[in-house]
């Protein structure tokens, strides 16, 4: 081979290496990363890229030593890599790809108020920035766990980010756990760039350091089908359906349950899977509650079992009678089953009841001499306390909070009724609900788009 | 007046009454406007009825089909939209024709599939709907198990029903709401080894054993193994034996205990 050939291959080389090289800079993380199906001994990390590449992440102890490298099969935009075998309750590091590649702006948020370490900032130039999570703790181990609820936040709008930002306030240093969103997750249509604008640009840090788990809406709805398990609420999350996060096993990402700690939380699906008595998403719910060995048991769907915000569940036509299926089917199982709170939305208000068992009927039907187990006792700092034996005790009654604005609340000018009898408090007011657990305290703040606790609630069992 | 002004009439005034919530008044609102400017585009009307269907306005929605069928009859999504609705409000014929439509415009799509066996299904034509239950399974990644279900449903024996579930736990594992169907079936056809093998699985991947093996003993019962389902029936105490203090100690499960007692004392 002469010299001239060798020059020409070494060119050819170099330009081929160089081309190379700027279609990997070019690759831009677009989605995420964010963090999904946690237990304590495993993670799932999902982004997108703009641009094809392998799925990897390297993870480690320490932000310095990201020893571990797990590589999804194939070439994608959408990566999803399962990280196994890890430690409970350990905070791991990880980055994405084997090279670096650039993170998505992100879009007007201002503080992390999650676990975040502060260190974010050190990364290098052209270095993917490390992040990290703490892996839920061993199912049943009794920890103070802070839980985020977000109910039909997707407006992409001042409110939904006043909402966030004044959680972020409250929470300050307080790292967050995991995440619940009740569905109406992306307005208008849930469709992918609803999902972008109205959650992965909305809660970029949240969503790379702590877990979330979701429920579907309507909204949702418009652009996902749970009996297919297609669309975009089915692609951009990834739930157990094997009983994989505590639970038993539902086959389908539609209803589900994860275990944190010493909670087992229940997620159904209101809107699209069979409401009815003999359907798979009752006979499975039946099989879950009696399956738990965990202190609390919480439930959440999109669809409220009372309300009388911007829907009302006296109305059968209201939502196509799904407020009544849930209120009439799913609601005195929970019951039977010992569920001790029951989080909804889809009503764009905060309403919270008593401790309550065995409502089922409309607002016309409800007795309040049997049917509010108790009234709750106001202590001197303004919480309301009831108390539940720690044995879990069938009907002994449960506390249903409609959480659904936290993108936005009901009309001002033509305010809802707000006057179902079932409810302790309602307000027709933007904001995000803190679910706090410790041990066997459970307490709840409705925290207002002001700042402002606006209910709290403590559930005592002994 | 023609059937499709009569309705648009009908629809207009049910609407002003149904459609009260202001999320079904924006998206319906915004459709309108649309209309507006482009009067003819039949995605448009199609758009809104499938709107009414969700909400269960079913005289709005097929005023809209019927009007984006008149503007644009080979549309894509109406065959199916019309066919869905034929189906909901009971017109399982018509559901049938206009989801053949479908099929042939969109052969690929497993809803459409579904939906149709389901119009067969209540037809009686047994074999067509479960023909297109297979079709709708084989474009699926993950049949959800209402599916299986509906299709382990359709058959009249249960050695069948019972076939029809085995791709379910291969493609979906050890899914509860099949598995508990599968066992009342393993025992309607008194294999009872079959049920007690699919007893001790759900046993084993529970955290809860004593409900699974009260439910062994039962099945025991049925065998006419007394001596075992007492034994078994003395596990599931032991098992309550090992629950938390606090979970032992719960109604339930007292009354459980109280009942395996009697039951491993008295069986025959």
């Amino acid at each position: 081979m002469s010299p001239s050939h060798h020059l020409r291959r070494l060119v050819v080389l170099t330009l081929a290496l160089s081309a190379m090289s700027t279609l990997r800079a070019a690759t831009t993380i677009i989605r995420g990363p964010y963090l999904q199906s946690a237990t304590p001994t495993s993670m799932v990390v999902r982004w997108r890229t703009d641009n094809t590449e392998p799925s990897i992440v390297r993870y480690g102890l320490t932000r310095t030593a990201l020893t571990t490298t797990v590589k999804a099969e194939g070439i994608t935009t959408e990566h999803f890599v399962h990280l196994g075998n890890l430690k409970p309750n350990t905070r791991y590091y990880y980055t994405m790809g084997a090279e670096p590649v650039a993170r998505p702006a992100a879009v007007g948020t201002k503080k992390v108020g999650a676990a975040t370490p502060a260190a974010e900032a050190q990364d290098g130039p052209g270095r993917a920035p490390t992040s990290s999570f703490v892996t839920p703790p061993e199912s049943g181990s009794s920890q103070p766990t802070r839980v985020w609820v977000l109910g039909d936040p997707g407006t992409k709008g001042d409110t939904q980010r006043a909402v966030r930002d004044q959680y972020y306030k409250f929470t300050d240093k307080r790292a967050t756990d995991l995440w619940l969103l009740l569905g109406d997750n992306a307005y208008p249509d849930g469709t992918d760039t609803d999902y972008q604008k109205a959650i992965f640009e909305i809660y970029p840090e949240t969503l790379r350091t702590v877990p979330v788990w979701s429920c579907l809406g309507n909204h949702d709805g418009k652009s996902a089908n749970s009996i297919t398990q297609s669309g975009v609420y089915y692609n951009a999350f990834t739930f157990p359906t094997r009983g994989e996060a505590g639970g038993v096993a539902s086959g389908t990402e539609a209803y589900y349950s994860f275990d944190y700690a010493n909670t087992h939380f229940i997620s159904l699906d209101s809107h699209d899977s069979d409401r009815s008595l003999d359907g798979a998403m009752m006979t499975w719910l039946k099989a879950d509650l009696a399956a738990t060995k965990r202190d609390w048991i919480v439930a959440f769907f999109h669809h409220p079992t009372y309300t009388k915000g911007t829907h009302d569940s006296d109305k059968d036509s209201d939502s196509a009678g799904r407020m009544t299926d849930m209120r009439q089917n799913f609601l005195p199982v929970l019951e039977a089953g010992g569920v001790d709170l029951i989080l909804t939305g889809h009503s764009h208000v905060y309403e919270r009841s008593f401790l309550l068992d065995g409502h089922y009927g409309k607002s016309t039907t409800f007795n309040a001499a049997t049917m509010v187990k108790q009234k709750g006792e106001v202590r001197a700092d303004g919480v309301v306390v009831y108390r539940k034996p720690r044995a879990r005790t069938a009907h002994f009654g449960d506390i249903n909070v409609v959480t659904g604005s936290a993108g936005h609340a009901g009309s001002k000018t033509k305010p809802p009724a707000l006057n179902h009898p079932a409810f302790y408090i309602s307000l027709n007011e933007a904001g995000s609900s803190v679910l706090d657990i410790d041990g066997l305290n459970l307490t709840l703040t409705f925290l207002n788009d002001q700042g402002e606790k606006r209910d709290r609630f403590t559930i005592i069992k002994e | 007046m023609s059937r499709r002004a009569t309705l648009f009439v009908l629809a207009l005034l049910s609407a002003t009454t149904s459609c009260a919530h202001p999320e079904i008044q924006d998206a319906l609102d915004r459709l309108t406007t649309a209309l507006a400017a482009t009067p003819n585009d039949a995605s448009l009307y199609a758009e809104r009825g499938e709107l009414y269907a969700q909400h269960e306005d079913w005289l709005s929605a097929e005023a809209n089909y019927l009007r984006a069928a008149e503007l644009a009859p080979g549309l894509p999504r109406l065959a199916r939209a019309r066919g869905s609705l034929a189906l909901a409000r009971g017109q399982v014929s018509a559901a049938c024709r206009f989801l053949g439509q479908a099929i042939a415009l969109a052969p690929s799509d497993p809803t459409v599939f579904i939906l149709r066996a389901r119009a067969l299904a209540r037809l009686g034509l047994t074999p067509d709907a479960l023909a297109d239950y297979t079709q709708a399974f084989s474009l699926l990644a993950a049949p959800s198990p209402e599916l299986y279900l509906e299709r382990a449903a359709l058959f009249a024996s249960p050695a069948d029903a019972l076939r029809s579930l085995a791709d379910a736990f291969v493609r979906l594992g050890p899914v509860m709401s099949l598995q508990l169907r599968a066992l009342d079936l393993e025992i309607s056809l008194s294999r009872f080894d079959d049920a007690l093998t699919r007893v001790d699985l759900l046993t084993s991947a529970s955290e809860r054993r004593e409900l699974w093996l009260k439910r062994r003993g039962d099945i025991l019962v049925l065998a006419g193994r007394q001596a075992e389902a007492r034994a078994t029936y003395v596990a599931a105490q032991t098992a309550i034996a090992a629950l938390p203090a606090w979970l032992a100690a719960s109604p339930d499960t007292v009354r459980l205990s109280t009942e395996l007692t009697r039951l491993a004392t008295t069986s025959p």
